[in-house]
């Protein structure tokens, strides 16, 4: 395998394999791999622009019983520290954010044994009926696992139920590397690879829109990293229910891989995996630099490796504060920051319609 | 050898192709690669640019500020470091406290500091001394221009007075701080206690002159505008045309702090950091490297920069304070062990470097040397790097790493494959000249009999061309001289009788001549008038361990490479020969004065040289070792 002809194939538009794909990342150069992600991004999104959208992310409970090893949130069930917010304290927090001007809220929380089905419905049903400018975005495939556990049902019958209350689109989280030689080891109780796709099959087909994300960084190989955008790719090609991708890099803060993995990923790793996932993710419309988890001059250079999103302003973010690694910012800055990196700010909703667009006052040198 | 890129912005393709060229940038050339929204373009011109010059080693030191006192006569308002005395946080260390804060495995000590009204002149001569004498695996660089200039005035010496007396002491390099922007506007605005442009260079242009390399700065982010930042870096361009005595170039993101210039939570956006760090490294052509100080920088923009046109990321800095308290957000140190991580995860060498950047100790393997001279570029036209690491190298550097088993293979110093031999394989290819070459010069000033018993400064890059001048001068002529290694980078060589000097820097001087040597003997002619042979300086090997694929796909590299300038070496080496100010003939004729294939004639001449070196007495250790 020669890279210039790969080089060729990919800026002719075609799709590349498994087996290029792992020969692209092991032998491409860094700004190399930037180059061809540019033109894809600007293929698929020509105008000179990055969408943000005003979102919040806060947690409904971190009891869990799946004992992910790379997560510093969760609290067994009972055990101090726990917490389990109401319905109703979650939609007074709602309504604050809203307040704030948010328009997406991305709910998750631990997969806590104790919650009903009723109580997901119930906050769904209830944040559409009240707060009709704030689309929820709403539970992980871990917890739609949870709640076909809790309620006896299939999670062809969850994810139906929570479409009746309202619900249109949900996050992509859960995913890490969806290999089962690596989910195994780190997240054993959270699901295999195949539940994590047939729960999003599923979800597509009934017509909910999601993410895809990965966590990189920990004990997968580059073998596996490959894997992970393949079968997403296709099960995009089958269903076209994924609006974006969004890597980003594990966090050993307190986690009980800390001492296996004592520092993150490096930014460079983090910019090649959002160039290759714009290469390799041809049917992906959008691929989201997740500033607020790698810093945010990371997140400013990840807009020149393909990434045409810049994420939610978050303002509340629990998991990787958790991990001792806090950025938060507010919507003032996440335009500033986009400004500097020389594109225009646009305002999205959770479907990436553009609500407003923002051009920078001056150009930034 | 330099890829395609897939530009977005066509007007940096008339760049490009005078990069491609070796061909200077203009001001307005620089203004363009600021102005470019490609920001991946502009960094893959800056790598192209930076992997000629070092290909795939990025430098850093294991090192340590100190920062003496900030007690500080002056009142600058950007810094937050400064103190005046009696101030509850005002401090003087003692040279005893310093020397308490070093820690043994340092191989720089990066001294800076305030300037206080009352220490004596012994003070400061005293720390850098003790230093020496404490920490002898330690190299002291310190006092940026500003401080040298105060120096001089508060103790009424002259520049060379102060520099020579420091570099008695044990002074071996200076930082580059000080030099702010080349802007009166912006100096009177906010530096106005800053020395300015023309005092900051006529002290690094000195020191030059007195053997001392240096660094140099550009401060930027504050009030300034690109064209400032432009005539900075073309200033520095043309000292360094007159000297060459840089190092290295290090852009230094201001921080805002709370020195009210910009408020505490503006620092510069990572798009400027890095194309400030490419125009840099498009611009500053004769600069050896490019800095990214991950101290002003943060490690985040720090590492990816290593792809945008640095190959120096300074080192793991114990205790850096002036840029902590005006806000910088980044960790006091760095673990040696994260700067290798970086440093490799970015797709290069960690080349763990002394004050000189030579190269102690590299953290890669499959690395192939390269020596990072004209007549071996050649060898490299067809490398790609997929499998192989580049690693330009003097020839006795790449003979001590190879001691160290860190080189696989590369173009060795024919002395270094005597010695290690038994490592090594002999591959088909040698750097050897016909009748003359040009780059192995003495610059005497006596002729070759007169050289008795004087001393000879001996280039600190030579591991052959020394031992070939000791041949003919005891042999040949029957004469016994004593030799002197010079270190790295410029030298005060004027207390020489003769000057040995090789590669690159022979030719240039060879055409532009040595002031204050007269004659100039070219050691291949030497040796051919009397043997009739050619002289072998460099043999390719590779080292016996290394797996017989990866030899293969060696030779088939090499084969390939040479075979492309078989006919014309311009187009290979056209880029680097322009650079050392070389016309396209002058390139050609020198390059075809060469033979790289091991033939039957260099082999014989290899075990004549190895015989008469063999019958001369050992060579004192300063010339087998090096630091």
């Amino acid at each position: 395998m020669h890279l210039s002809d790969l080089t060729r194939k990919i800026r002719a538009g075609e799709r590349i394999g498994r087996e290029e794909g792992l020969f692209l990342m092991q032998n491409a150069e860094l700004l190399q791999l930037a180059s061809l992600a540019n033109d894809i991004r600007f293929r698929k999104n020509p105008a000179h622009r990055v969408t943000f959208v005003i979102d919040t992310n806060p947690n409904y409970t971190n009891v869990c019983n799946v004992d992910c090893i790379f997560c510093a949130f969760y609290r067994h069930p009972g055990a101090p520290g726990a917490y389990t917010h109401t319905v109703e304290d979650m939609l007074r927090r709602f309504r604050e954010a809203a307040d704030r001007g948010v328009t997406t809220i991305l709910l998750q929380g631990g997969v806590n044994p104790e919650l009903p089905l009723e109580y997901y419905l119930e906050l769904v049903r209830r944040t559409v009926a009240e707060l009709p400018g704030v689309h929820p975005h709403f539970f992980s495939t871990s917890e739609i696992l949870g709640m076909a556990e809790v309620s006896g049902r299939s999670t062809v019958e969850v994810l139906e139920a929570l479409w009746k209350a309202g619900l249109r689109t949900i996050p992509g989280g859960g995913a890490e590397i969806l290999s089962d030689g690596v989910k195994r080891k780190i997240s054993s109780k959270k699901g295999t690879s195949a539940d994590w796709l047939r729960v999003m099959r599923e979800a597509h087909r009934i017509g909910f829109a999601s993410t895809a994300t990965m966590m990189y960084g920990h004990i997968e190989k580059d073998e596996e990293i490959i894997e992970h955008l393949d079968v997403i790719r296709d099960l995009q090609d089958e269903e076209h229910g994924f609006t974006a991708f969004i890597p980003w890099s594990f966090k050993p803060g307190n986690t009980p891989l800390e001492k296996v993995i004592p520092r993150y990923a490096t930014p460079t790793r983090y910019l090649q995996m959002i160039a290759l996932s714009r290469i390799y993710l041809d049917n992906f419309p959008h691929i989201q630099a997740s500033w607020f988890s790698e810093g945010k001059k990371t997140g400013q250079i990840a807009l020149h490796f393909g990434a045409d999103d810049f994420g939610g302003t978050l303002l509340e973010e629990n998991v990787h504060a958790a991990a001792n690694f806090v950025n938060r910012s507010n919507t003032e800055e996440c335009i500033q920051l986009i400004h500097e990196s020389g594109f225009a700010a646009a305002q999205r909703t959770t479907l990436y319609e553009i609500l407003r667009v923002v051009e920078p006052a001056e150009a930034v040198a | 050898m330099i890829e395609e890129i897939g530009f977005r912005d066509r007007r940096l393709i008339p760049i490009w192709e005078k990069v491609r060229r070796g061909q200077r940038l203009t001001f307005t050339d620089g203004m363009t690669l600021y102005a470019t929204d490609d920001l991946i373009s502009l960094g893959q011109m800056a790598h192209a640019a930076q992997q000629a010059k070092s290909g795939d080693a990025v430098y850093f030191a294991v090192n340590q500020k100190i920062e003496h006192t900030n007690v500080c006569v002056l009142s600058c308002s950007f810094c937050d470091f400064a103190a005046k005395k009696g101030e509850p946080d005002a401090y003087e260390l003692t040279t005893e406290e310093i020397l308490a804060k070093l820690s043994p495995d340092v191989h720089e000590v990066h001294i800076t500091g305030g300037m206080p009204p009352d220490w004596p002149w012994e003070r400061y001569l005293d720390i850098v001394r003790s230093i020496r004498n404490a920490l002898p695996q330690a190299d002291v660089k310190a006092f940026t221009a500003v401080e040298i200039d105060f120096f001089r005035k508060k103790f009424k010496m002259s520049l060379e007075e102060v520099l020579r007396a420091l570099k008695e002491a044990g002074l071996k390099t200076m930082p580059g701080g000080g030099a702010e922007i080349f802007s009166e506007r912006v100096r009177r605005l906010i530096f106005n206690q800053k020395i300015g442009a023309r005092a900051w260079c006529e002290v690094h242009a000195t020191a030059h002159r007195m053997g001392i390399p240096t660094n140099a700065t550009m401060l930027y982010g504050h009030i300034e505008t690109l064209e400032e930042r432009l005539v900075h870096l073309v200033k520095l361009r043309e000292a360094q045309d007159r000297t060459g005595g840089f190092l290295t170039f290090i852009p230094l993101a201001f921080q805002p702090g709370t020195t009210g210039i910009k408020p505490p939570d503006r620092f510069t956006s990572a798009v400027d950091d890095l194309k400030t760090i490419a125009v840099s490294r498009l611009m500053l052509d004769n600069f050896p490297h490019i800095k990214a100080y991950w101290v002003m920088l943060t490690e985040e923009v720090a590492s990816v920069a290593l792809n945008f046109g640095a190959d120096d990321i300074d080192g793991t800095v114990g205790g850096e304070k002036i840029a902590h308290d005006a806000g910088a957000t980044t960790p006091m140190a760095l673990a040696k062990d994260r700067i290798i991580a970086i440093i490799k995860e970015a797709g290069k060498i960690p080349v763990e470097r002394d004050v000189y950047y030579n190269a102690l100790r590299i953290h890669s393997h499959e690395v192939v040397g390269k020596i990072p001279y004209l007549n071996s570029i050649p060898f490299y036209a067809r490398f790609t790097k997929h499998r192989f690491k580049i690693l330009p190298v003097a020839p006795r550097r790449m003979g001590l790493l190879s001691r160290q088993g860190s080189i696989d293979a590369g173009p060795f110093s024919l002395m270094d494959y005597f010695a290690q031999e038994e490592n090594l394989e002999l591959m088909d290819w040698c750097i050897a000249t016909r009748d003359q070459v040009k780059s192995v010069m003495l610059f005497s000033k006596e002729g070759w009999r007169d050289l008795e018993g004087r001393v000879i400064g001996i280039t600190d890059d030579t591991a052959t061309s020394v031992h070939l001048l000791r041949v003919l001068l005891a042999k040949k002529y029957g004469v016994h001289s004593r030799f002197q290694r010079l270190h790295a980078g410029v030298n005060d060589w004027s207390a020489y009788s003769a000057v040995l000097l090789i590669g690159d820097e022979a030719l240039r001087r060879n055409k532009e001549g040595l002031p204050g040597f007269e004659l100039v003997f070219d050691l291949a002619r030497e040796w051919y008038q009397w043997q009739k042979l050619p002289f072998v300086f460099a043999v390719w090997v590779a080292r016996r361990s290394l797996d017989g694929a990866a030899k293969e796909q060696l030779r088939e590299i090499l084969t390939r490479s040479l075979e492309s300038c078989y006919d014309d070496f311009v187009p290979v080496a056209g880029p680097h020969g322009r650079q050392i100010g070389l016309t396209d003939p002058e390139i050609q004729e020198y390059l075809a004065g060469f033979n790289y294939r091991l033939g039957d004639r260099e082999r014989k001449a290899m075990e004549i040289f190895r015989a008469l070196v063999e019958d001369l007495s050992p060579v004192n250790r300063s010339l087998e070792e090096g630091r």
